[in-house]
């Protein structure tokens, strides 16, 4: 009586509105009611089809489509797959490949082209802790130019380039050689990132690798990673450009509670030029990490005259 | 032929039933029923007859180690106990095999918790941690505020088909199944070890309830200090 499973499931996918046994938009999800032909299997077909209509933006069509939904975050660039994981996720430049072991969700286009993204590790990446933490601007987004300081084995700079895009740049900095060497085989692969095994604390020494860049993102974890930013940004950051910079509170200082010493950090950053937005704890994931966002020699503003 | 047979009526066979001066002994026996009757006391005739042929062939000087190594209990055949078929040693070790194996299933756990929680971040859920906004002066705070109260409008998440949300559900399930087993096994594991270290030489005494610090429910132990060369 029960009709052939796959081909339910391929007549599904196709969206050509079902046939003989009773119009199932989608056959995958009426695969499992036994009926099939009966009024009840063409009820169950409906909802899903019901969804198609408001298909659109990121969400994968076709098979893909029936197995995992992803739809863009609010950040540009950064995507929310559900399906079997609740995740976030960024779009891969090298389809195909894994940097660090992560999942790999590839989603299928209604034009039938792939896209694939891969899984965001937040409990590996401050700046996916930050963003999963409701930070309100990353300021890294298709086509920016990144400086990245501390990229260590390049997981979190992996998704950097992928959200910047081959219009974007990221410039990722790393002292050690061991590390380093990681960074480096993954930059291999990925056009928009250009590796420098430098000391950060002496941006003269690699002057000539960056150009002009719009954001600065920092994960030194060093006492005195105030300095190292501000001295990168006087090189290379841009007027009214942006800086995110990762604390860890135990790097600063492990006698004082968490909360002065971003109190602190914050007042550092403040005196040189820069002006902090907002400060985010990087809780479930991170202990005593915050990420602080803000802007760079911004423009005064206007008082009103009126 | 039978056909046609069977198409004429004929008169309904009735069977006899048991008389009603008899009917103190049930139901009327019909030949069929007499065979299993008979049959079942044939058997159980021949099982005696057996049993009788062997006792009369008994050799009286028959004898097995069984005989004097087990006894019966209460009709129930128990084995002589074995007192320590192992030594001291030899227990410690299968002792530490066994904790060795239960750590391994942490360990195995573990690694899927963190294989799990790498792709399930508890997108819809609200976050413990701290969000601070900096702010120059009250316009600016004004305006942040009215910032943060737009922005609680949700992500486009609303339509995600119902097979889907029950997918993450269950993938959220294994998770929260699998920090569990790991509580249970990291448990189980400390009292092993708890076990294994009182089994080992050393004054030591359990202490009373006033005595510990950190109240617990567990029992604590105290080690006489010793120096140790």
């Amino acid at each position: 009586m029960r009709p052939p499973r796959g081909r339910g499931f391929g007549r599904g996918g196709r969206g050509d509105g079902g046939g003989r046994s009773g119009g199932g938009g989608r056959g995958f999800g009426r695969g499992g009611d036994s009926g099939g032909r009966g009024g009840r299997g063409r009820g169950g077909g409906r909802t899903p089809r019901g969804r198609g209509g408001g298909r659109g933006g990121g969400r994968g069509g076709m098979k893909g489509g029936s197995k995992v939904v992803v739809v863009p975050h609010k950040h540009n660039g950064v995507f929310i797959a559900k399906a079997k994981e609740d995740a976030l996720c960024t779009k891969n430049m090298v389809p195909g490949e894994s940097v660090y072991g992560e999942k790999r969700i590839s989603v299928q286009n209604e034009d039938g082209t792939k896209v694939e993204y891969r899984v965001w590790n937040p409990f590996r990446s401050k700046l996916a802790a930050a963003v999963l933490g409701g930070v309100d601007n990353i300021w890294i987004a298709p086509g920016t130019r990144v400086l990245y300081l501390g990229a260590a084995s390049g997981t979190t700079v992996s998704h950097v380039s992928d959200i910047v895009g081959p219009t974007g740049l990221v410039y990722a900095v790393e002292f050690s050689h061991r590390s380093g060497r990681d960074l480096v085989n993954m930059a291999k692969k990925r056009t928009n990132v250009i590796p420098i095994i430098e000391d950060a604390r002496h941006p003269a020494r690699y002057r000539m690798l960056v150009g002009m860049v719009d954001v600065i993102f920092s994960d030194v974890a060093q006492p005195d990673q105030a300095r190292i930013l501000a001295l990168n940004a006087s090189y290379f950051l841009k007027n009214g450009g942006h800086f995110v910079i990762s604390i860890k509170a135990n790097c600063i200082d492990s006698t004082m509670p968490a909360e002065a010493v971003f109190a602190s950090e914050v007042e550092k950053l403040k005196a040189d030029q820069f002006k902090p937005s907002e400060q985010v704890t990087l809780e479930p994931f991170e202990r005593d990490h915050a990420c602080v966002v803000g802007g760079y020699r911004m423009p005064k503003k206007q008082k009103g005259t009126s | 032929m039978s056909s046609l047979r069977n198409a004429i009526q004929r008169r309904a066979h009735k069977e006899r039933a048991q008389p009603e001066s008899r009917k103190k002994f049930g139901l009327l026996e019909k030949h069929k029923d007499y065979i299993v009757r008979a049959k079942a006391f044939h058997q159980k005739e021949e099982t005696i007859r057996k049993l009788k042929e062997k006792a009369s062939f008994r050799n009286p000087d028959e004898f097995y180690f069984k005989m004097i190594n087990s006894k019966t209990v209460d009709g129930i055949h128990r084995p002589k106990p074995e007192a320590n078929k192992y030594t001291e040693d030899e227990l410690m070790l299968l002792k530490t095999k066994d904790m060795g194996y239960i750590l391994q299933g942490i360990q195995s756990e573990k690694k899927k918790i963190e294989k799990l929680s790498s792709m399930l971040h508890e997108l819809d859920n609200k976050r413990p941690n701290k969000h601070v906004y900096f702010a120059e002066d009250r316009e600016e705070v004004k305006e942040i505020q009215s910032r943060i109260e737009q922005k609680s409008s949700s992500l486009g998440l609303d339509n995600i088909p119902s097979r889907i949300k029950r997918k993450t559900a269950s993938s959220y399930r294994e998770l929260e199944e699998r920090k569990q087993r790991v509580q249970k096994l990291e448990k189980l594991y400390a009292d092993m070890a708890l076990q294994k270290e009182l089994k080992k030489p050393g004054r030591k005494r359990k202490l009373r309830e006033d005595e510990i610090e950190n109240q617990t429910s567990r029992p604590v132990y105290k080690w006489r200090a010793q120096r140790k060369r």
